[in-house]
């Protein structure tokens, strides 16, 4: 810390420097990150065959909600948005419960097959053994034609348990001593002691875990294609978006597809319309990614 | 000190929250499990479906259920569409469609024959050649005799062109048959296409050559070189994303005036292949697109926009030609020009029948069907029920139900009139392409056998888009104005019709299934390589001849002849069987 | 770290706080300079551990199950793969498809685009999710801060197909960057940007920074907020301005996360993508737009040759896990954060 004193001076201008850059670039990365989702909405709210023609910008040229009634009038959608929902919630505590376990096991200094169960992990990440091989597993285990095929297969993320890891290796063993001393077992020192400890970091893996539950579809089209009853929202939504979608190369596939809607702008609606939900999850999590709240706490 | 009041308490809230969480949790459960049970019920539901027949023994009060895939991208509609529940009353059968959803027709097809469950129909478009070789499909010739409608519906050569290599019939192919009169009306193919402005301000002229097309182009845009609203034209421009390069690749056959083969010319004389992208036609035609690239003619953007972009292009009304298939871009881009009134202003297209010198015949047209034998609807050997299930594609083609497929219930789709001719208001047209629509209300088992032509009634079309009225008043006022002009009454009668080409016509129903695991399907994909990225750089280049070269030798390098070999070969063979029937 | 005086905070008064923070950050230090302690496997020790090691069988079982398990799939890379002959009927052909793909000029070419692409978008989307984190984190207003990193992630959930369409549309002749190059001199005339190769592994850096750049700040801010702050107060007093805070406070505070990911990162560069180049790619610019996932659908499934695809992907495998093998090897040497 020594070296910093003999800047002390200086560190009044170069901090005022700082924060006008800093603002500004801020600026510039929302106008940025903002322009496309902006445009979406823009398209969304446009009329599809006007959309066509190109050049909007910030503001819908042509009004309509017809994009949106479009989407919200598709089959199944109801259906689609309830197993949607119980993926994600129980998705979501599946896989934040297995990650938290198994990163908590790993970071343990003693426990004894700490690398091999690492590495076990890290090299899931990496091979995978094609989709149809995967298929056949899930289908002799019973899992296509079911909802646990969404929560069960991909409950432990090695990803996600690494992130949890490294943030359970920075609490110090002291913790864990002291509390074996008062007699506690692993679980209670777990569910007690180190879990409470690693909410920013379980509510990270939980927007993880939850966005990717949200929008995921493929699994439902590959493994419940015939089981309407277990079909997502995202799933409907794409079956809408590659109807109109012009891929056919064909009259009849081109026929079969056009529709008065348009590709550009129904898919623009079902990403707002999909988007919104967890927009609004966001700030609920929020508050464990944005550290001026606790510091702004402590100061109070 | 308070700062940890604080913090406790709010931990308690959390507490709290977490339980709360926790209880909806185990509420989700529960309503999961819930659902669990009914999905076994429903899990056998689905069985039925495939099975369909359960019911089907039962008696002939219930109406049967079957499922069916396709292989292609398509609309699904709703679980309680009208028209399938009317359809389900005349037919004693329902169908519940899926379609390709976010993969190719391969790997759908590929998790299927893996997972060996499939739907009582399928499709397979690009991976039907998979399923036959799994043995997923059950042979149709000796079921084809008891439905009358479906024995009609190809005629006996046809039915042996859909022979397999062990000799059965495993799947029907659904389109391009036509019934009774032929109902030409609009060109859906490939064609040079010109907006009705260009011609109606050069007085409507005789356009028969490529330079003849240009020359019309380039001086139309210098006298006007702007659009009414202000905006520059866009000369001529070229779709070039992907597979939809055929607008660039694909010209010269036709300007040699040979039909839409697809990737080779066949010789009808000779009866010998001929490879299009190395004639002088070719390289004149790439020669002439690389001089109008050069005058700024050609859109810069031709290479490198994307078939959106295109579109998106063609709808604003500022591209003047271009050269592409009907459903390629009309569809959408009809829609858009009308409801910005620019069809007033003469941006519609119409085709025009070129080709590379003045006096040959065009083939841009041909009459007859196409019959694709590359694919087609099966049953599956997982379908329980197969009889019930023929019986459906058989009721299906039936009049009545032919009818409301493709024209819509009376009174609600299309009106008769005296004479007993279909006809459908402004509404109507307008509602019929409706996606809500569509959804909830039109079922016309759009991949199911079906027939274009003219209806057993001998008044109506098969289909509302080939009744000639219909057709007619669906048109732009600049259309048809443009049509009168040339004496014509519909986009066929601006080109021409030739007669059908020979028995092994399509050949791109062969190399569209050709894979690399043979010499030839390896020089064929390697070969759209190489044009996919030497076209462009031919067109753009400063120096024609040298690129020119360049590309011939990498062509070359590709080793055509052995794909053009096995061309040749299936075209002896397609001629030997056709041979048969004479 | 910074998790410790969180606990600490509740038990502690402000002063003794302060002194245990102390201890624990020089704990850490020692810690990480010494090697962890060698745990015997002895049958007082399993005792101890037996819950531990009972879960870790449960969760064993499940990786071997869900992951380990359809790696017999594997076997599709030594055969001529057949759907309708299945893994165990299908013809076996040994190396043969292997030597397809090593063969074939595209394919090394297709390696070298994936590699390129790989390589630089880590590096552009690693870098910028760093710095982005950092510099919300010395925003001071609250709601600022709030309000940026809600809008910075949104990107993340719009499709490639929007995203690349915009794109599209921003860095087309008329578009805004042309308009605004012309304008400022920098070019006589529009560029065409698509049709250069020059320009597309550039575009696909940016166009990945653009939608990810928030998304992947999420996991460096959960880390800021481990950090103790208090050691801000502490660097503060000591008359620390901003850059030095950061230098010396929040970087090291995050360190151990940016080296995970970055271990993890080096695994995926041969999993550039393919939407993005799918969809930003044209016949022009193939000859480095392609990357192996593209090859695999084009040459591979395309052509119902499901095996190809397969080998591919071994080789990508092999290729991620030797990389983060070293990687991790440079990590341990360097005594910092392993992935195992």
């Amino acid at each position: 810390m020594g070296k910093i004193k003999k800047k002390r001076h200086k560190t009044s201008v170069w901090d005022k420097l700082f924060t006008i850059c800093n603002t500004l670039f801020m600026i510039a990365f929302v106008i940025i990150t903002l322009y496309p989702v902006i445009n979406t909405l823009a398209i969304a709210f446009n009329d599809g065959t006007d959309a066509l023609r190109g050049g909007i910008y910030l503001f819908p040229r042509k009004l309509s909600i017809k994009n949106f009634t479009t989407v919200l009038q598709k089959d199944n959608l109801i259906t689609g948005a309830y197993v949607t929902v119980a993926r994600t919630l129980i998705g979501t505590m599946l896989s934040l419960g297995a990650n938290a376990l198994l990163a908590y096991i790993v970071s343990r200094k003693r426990f004894l097959f700490k690398r091999q169960l690492s590495l076990f992990w890290v090299v899931t990440m990496y091979v995978n053994g094609g989709m149809i091989p995967v298929f056949l597993l899930y289908k002799n285990l019973g899992l296509t034609n079911s909802f646990w095929v969404y929560v069960v297969p991909g409950m432990i993320s090695a990803f996600n348990m690494l992130v949890i890891r490294t943030y359970m290796n920075g609490i110090p063993d002291s913790l864990e001593e002291s509390a074996q001393l008062d007699g506690g077992g692993y679980m209670t020192i777990f569910v007690k002691i180190i879990s409470p400890l690693c909410k920013p970091v379980y509510a990270t893996v939980a927007l993880f875990v939850a966005v990717g539950q949200w929008n995921s579809w493929f699994d439902a089209m590959l493994y419940n294609r015939m089981s309407s009853q277990y079909t997502t929202l995202q799933y409907e939504l794409m079956k809408l978006l590659s109807s109109v979608t012009n891929q056919g190369n064909s009259v009849e596939a081109m026929k079969n597809a056009a529709g008065a809607v348009t590709p550009t702008s129904v898919r623009a609606a079902a990403t707002i319309l999909t988007m919104l939900p967890i927009i609004c999850l966001y700030p609920f999590l929020q508050r464990y990614f944005v550290t001026g709240l606790t510091i702004g706490g402590v100061k109070e | 000190m308070d700062v940890c009041l604080l913090r406790k308490g709010r931990c308690t809230v959390k507490a709290k929250k977490t339980v709360s969480l926790l209880l909806t949790a185990a509420v989700a459960v529960g309503v999961l499990a819930g659902c669990q049970d009914t999905a076994q019920t429903d899990a056998n539901g689905g069985q039925t479906a495939s099975g369909g027949t359960e019911a089907a023994g039962n008696g002939d009060g219930e109406i049967k259920e079957f499922t069916a895939f396709f292989a292609v991208p398509g609309s699904e509609i709703n679980d309680d569409n009208e028209i399938m529940l009317m359809l389900g009353e005349l037919t004693g059968a329902t169908c519940k469609e899926t379609w390709l959803t976010g993969q190719t027709a391969q790997e759908a097809v590929g998790t299927l024959i893996a997972g060996g469950e499939y739907p009582d129909f399928i499709d397979g478009g690009d991976g039907m050649a998979q399923l036959y070789e799994a043995g997923a499909l059950i042979p149709l010739d000796d079921y084809i005799d008891q439905y009358p409608n479906i024995k009609e519906f190809l005629t006996e050569e046809e039915w042996d062109k859909l022979r397999q290599d062990d000799g059965h019939i495993y799947w029907i192919q659904q389109f391009g048959n036509i019934y009774g009169e032929e109902r030409a009306t609009t060109h859906n193919d490939e064609a040079f296409w010109i907006q009705t402005r260009v011609l109606e301000w050069a007085g409507y002229p005789e356009i028969y050559t490529m330079d003849q097309f240009f020359d019309l182009i380039e001086s139309y845009n210098e006298a006007n070189p702007t659009m009414e609203g202000g905006m520059e034209n866009i000369p001529y421009t070229i779709l070039c994303d992907d597979w939809r390069y055929f607008c660039l690749e694909n010209a010269p056959q036709f300007l040699d005036g040979y039909p839409n083969d697809g990737s080779v010319i066949v010789d009808p004389e000779e009866l010998k292949i001929i490879d299009y992208n190395t004639t002088p036609t070719a390289k004149r035609y790439f020669q002439k697109l690389n001089e109008e690239y050069h005058k700024g003619i050609v859109d810069p953007e031709s290479f490198t926009q994307t078939y959106d972009e295109y579109i998106a292009k063609l709808s604003t009304g500022r591209v003047l030609g271009m050269i592409d298939q009907w459903w390629n871009f009309a569809y959408t881009v009809n829609d858009a020009l009308k409801q910005q009134g620019l069809d007033e202003q003469g941006c519609n297209y119409v085709p025009l029948p070129i080709t590379i010198e003045e006096g040959m015949k065009n083939q841009w047209h041909n009459s007859g069907g196409v019959l694709n034998v590359a694919s087609g609807l099966a049953i599956t050997t997982s379908c329980e029920d197969v009889e019930g299930a023929l019986a459906f594609v058989d009721a299906l083609l039936g009049q009545e139900a032919h009818d409301l497929r493709f024209w819509g219930v009376e009174g609600v789709d299309y009106e008769v009139d005296e004479n007993g001719e279909y006809y459908r208001t402004e509404d109507m047209r307008v509602q019929s392409s409706d996606t809500a629509y569509k959804a909830s209300h039109s079922c016309t088992y759009s991949y199911f056998p079906q027939y274009s032509g003219t209806s057993r009634d001998g008044i109506n079309a098969m289909k509302p888009e080939y009744q000639a009225k219909e057709f007619y008043n669906s048109l732009s006022e600049d259309v048809q104005e443009c049509f009168a002009a040339y004496g014509a009454e519909t986009y066929v009668d601006m080109l021409g019709t030739s007669e059908a080409p020979g028995p092994w016509y399509p050949m791109y129903s062969y190399s569209n299934n050709m894979t690399t695991s043979t010499e030839g399907g390896l020089a064929w994909a390697k070969m759209g390589e190489v044009k996919h990225e030497y076209l462009p750089k031919v067109v753009m280049s400063d120096d024609f001849e040298a690129a020119w070269e360049e590309y011939m030798k990498v062509y070359d390098s590709c080793d055509p002849q052995a794909f053009l070999d096995e061309m040749q070969a299936e075209l002896d063979r397609r001629v030997e069987e056709a041979a048969k029937y004479n | 770290m910074g998790v410790v005086c969180l606990f600490f905070r509740i038990a502690s008064s402000e002063k003794e706080r302060r002194m245990e923070v102390g201890k624990a950050s020089m704990a850490r230090k020692k810690k990480e300079k010494i090697h962890e302690p060698k745990v015997k496997i002895t049958w007082k020790e399993i005792k101890r551990q037996k819950v531990l090691l009972i879960w870790a069988a449960v969760i064993v079982a499940y990786g071997i199950v869900f992951y380990y398990l359809p790696l017999a799939g594997w076997v599709m890379a030594f055969q001529n793969y057949r759907p309708k002959d299945g893994l165990i009927h299908s013809q076996f052909v040994g190396l043969a498809k292997f030597q397809q793909l090593f063969s074939d000029a595209t394919f090394l070419r297709v390696i070298r685009n994936t590699l390129a692409m790989g390589v630089i978008n880590l590096a552009a989307t690693f870098i910028m999710a760093i710095v982005f984190a950092i510099l919300l984190n010395e925003i001071k207003s609250k709601g600022g801060k709030k309000v940026v990193q809600t809008i910075s992630y949104l990107p993340h959930f719009l499709s490639w197909i929007i995203v690349t369409g915009i794109l599209h549309d921003a860095l087309s002749s008329n578009g805004i960057v042309n308009e605004l190059l012309v304008r400022a001199g920098i070019f006589d005339q529009p560029l065409n940007f698509f049709a250069h190769p020059k320009f597309f592994w550039p575009i696909v850096a940016f166009a990945n920074v653009w939608k990810e750049t928030g998304w992947n700040a999420i996991i460096y801010l959960a880390a800021i907020t481990a950090i103790d702050p208090s050691l801000y107060e502490a660097a503060g007093i000591d008359g620390a301005g901003r850059f030095a805070r950061i230098r010396y406070v929040t970087l090291p505070g995050i360190k151990p996360t940016i080296i995970i990911l970055l271990l993890m990162n080096v695994g995926n560069v041969l999993n550039a993508g393919f939407e993005i180049q799918y969809l930003l790619g044209n016949g022009l610019v193939q000859s480095v737009s392609q990357t192996i996932d593209i090859y695999v659908l084009k040459w591979g499934i395309s052509q119902n040759d499901f095996s190809i695809g397969t080998a591919a992907g071994i080789f990508k495998s092999l290729v991620s896990i030797i990389l983060i093998v070293i990687a991790n090897m440079i990590a341990k040497r360097s005594g910092e954060e392993q992935l195992f």
